[in-house]
């Protein structure tokens, strides 16, 4: 009977569901983009059929009618910005973190970490507040005119940043001695030979927390709805959820699809490149 | 709440050798550092006691007068209707969720070491942490919409069908949503830490008869409950500000603001400052403050519930 339970019918029965699991997983990315191909009504009335005819159109209507020209650019712009920012800005502090003598470096990287553990609803009224002030000075006293996507841009950086150092300092100090040696005979001033010596060996490291950024900017929405709600400044997932809720009026289906094909897409292709790095390095500094 | 709190801060640099210092690093230690420590501490830390400061008067917003309000912003959340069931709502969901998706992961673990696929497995579970959760929300909102495939599922079946992401199930929809997208990312943590225990261990315990269920309950669990017990308090940290999957879920079957059978503290304070009307910040802020106390608590608890002596292969 024991052995029944815990050899055979348990195991049994989880492999059973972890399978139907994947195939749900699986399904639903393939399904939502068979139903971006499907006119509005066809969506609606057989919602597992293959489309009958393709409609690529419903792409031309998600990127004209519902501004997600606008919001992919913005997306795509904040993603990459973002993304190369946060790596310039906790690699170098990461490196000297991870290989400095000083005495500070211990308690600085506690600093760092700290912020791993304040919620952003700590953060949510500060991040309004600051954005209204920034956005008056700016106009008011220096330039004359502001864009709330830079405010956008500047939170997105700075909020990323305790996770970035975090797992960059562990990756850092995981390199070789040698690099420092390295360093050291090239002769050549700091930066220098940071960029020449160090980052070429620290590759790996650096290239999965750009890409971590990368997803998690991509799919960022609670910051964008603070920040950058209009039409001409929010991003995808903002742009996605104003057509979603515009559905029982415009009821354009297959362009709602269109939309979620969009967003999910270009995360997957990167998940299928490089899956493995990205799994690695979200449970990075936790699982070892 | 000190630093580490969430995960063990890193181990401090070694002692200052006895070698003469490197000039070249030592050197490039501030303008090295400072550019990510200015950004942080003026945009993430500076804020964060700002809005601590916030929580303490009235206010609403930049322009406007602040009058001083000491505790009363607090002690106004104790009777707020609103929040107060924001806030149950987020605790159910970090306890309930929390049970669920440890339960699958914990049930994974059993057959994941030795099943056919297992690598592929992983990965495919894996998938729901890296895309939007708006996009499943609205596509998962479209299979439940009131005539949506689901229910006409149930209707072809003799069964009713439900109004799923009316306000009295879409909280119920919206944990199943919630442990379905982050079940992967704890079996991935949970495995590879199971991944460095040695085989001749369960090749062992198989010689001796213990079933998977039994390798599982004596070996793999004890083996990997440090992963677990920080697994746990990440858990409580990313489940406090739950918020994305509310607003997919929501935006369907209630236009408008999401039901208050759904919201979550985030939720909650973001209809705040969005909803329009003059909005009162300091009672917002004060909730982030609680959230952020509670998210302490809640580490605190975790990390004294699965403290255990450590299991070591010698």
């Amino acid at each position: 009977m024991r052995r029944l339970i815990g050899d055979v019918l348990l195991p049994r029965v989880t492999a059973i569901a972890l399978w139907a699991w994947v195939a749900f997983n699986l399904a639903l990315v393939g399904w939502v983009g068979l139903q971006s191909l499907k006119e509005s009504g066809e969506v609606w009335l057989s919602p597992f059929a293959l489309p009958a005819d393709p409609q690529w159109g419903n792409y031309a209507s998600a990127w004209q009618a519902a501004e997600f020209s606008v919001a992919a650019l913005n997306s795509t712009a904040l993603t990459l910005l973002g993304a190369l920012l946060i790596v310039a800005l906790a690699a170098p502090a990461a490196y000297v973190l991870a290989r400095s003598n000083r005495r500070a470096a211990g308690p600085l990287t506690g600093y760092f970490a700290m912020g791993l553990s304040i919620p952003l609803q700590t953060l949510v009224i500060p991040v309004v507040v600051v954005k209204l002030s920034l956005y008056t000075f700016m106009e008011d006293w220096v330039t004359g005119w502001w864009d709330n996507r830079i405010t956008l841009l500047i939170f997105q950086v700075a909020l990323s940043l305790p996770f970035a150092v975090f797992v960059l300092t562990g990756y850092m100090r995981s390199l070789p001695h040698e690099i420092e040696e390295a360093a050291e005979i090239d002769g050549a001033g700091p930066l220098r030979s940071f960029v020449r010596i160090v980052l070429p060996v620290a590759r790996p490291g650096v290239m999965t927390v750009l890409v971590l950024n990368i997803i998690g900017l991509w799919n960022e929405t609670l910051l964008v709805l603070l920040i950058a709600p209009l039409p001409e400044e929010r991003t995808l997932p903002a742009a996605l959820l104003n057509l979603y809720s515009s559905m029982q009026y415009s009821s354009d289906w297959g362009g709602l699809f269109a939309g979620i094909v969009i967003l999910i897409y270009p995360m997957v292709v990167l998940y299928l490149w490089l899956g493995r790095r990205i799994v690695d390095g979200m449970t990075a500094g936790i699982g070892k | 709440m000190g630093a580490g709190t969430l995960t063990q801060a890193p181990p401090v640099a070694p002692p200052v050798r006895s070698r003469p210092l490197r000039p070249g690093r030592e050197r490039a230690f501030w303008p090295f550092l400072l550019p990510a420590l200015i950004a942080y501490t003026a945009l993430f830390v500076a804020p964060s006691l700002f809005g601590f400061w916030v929580s303490l008067n009235k206010w609403s917003g930049p322009g406007s007068e602040m009058t001083w309000r000491g505790l009363d912003n607090y002690l106004a959340l104790l009777t707020n209707e609103a929040f107060r069931t924001s806030f149950v709502n987020t605790f159910v969901l970090a306890i309930v969720g929390g049970g669920l998706v440890f339960g699958f992961t914990f049930l994974s673990m059993v057959v994941l070491r030795h099943i056919k696929g297992r690598a592929f497995i992983r990965s495919v579970m894996f998938l729901p942490m890296i895309i939007s959760m708006i996009a499943v929300g609205a596509a998962i909102g479209f299979l439940l919409n009131p005539e949506g495939v689901v229910n006409s599922l149930l209707t072809g079946l003799g069964l009713d069908p439900q109004p799923w992401l009316g306000p009295d199930l879409v909280f119920r929809c919206i944990v199943g949503g919630l442990v379905w997208s982050s079940t992967g990312f704890y079996v991935a943590l949970m495995m590879s830490a199971a991944d460095s225990i040695p085989a001749h261990i369960y090749e062992d315990a198989q010689i001796v008869g213990a079933t998977r269920w039994e390798q599982f309950r004596h070996i793999t669990l004890p083996l990997t409950w440090d992963v677990f017990a920080v697994s746990a308090v990440l858990w409580v940290v990313n489940s406090l500000k739950i918020f994305e999957i509310v607003l997919a879920f929501t935006t369907a079957g209630t236009p408008g603001s999401p039901p208050m059978q759904a919201r979550t503290v985030a939720v909650q304070q973001f209809s705040m400052v969005a909803g329009g009307g003059v909005p009162d910040l300091g009672s917002a802020a004060a909730m982030g403050v609680v959230v952020l106390i509670v998210t302490a608590v809640l580490i605190a608890l975790t990390r004294r519930i699965t403290r255990r002596d450590r299991v070591e292969l010698s």
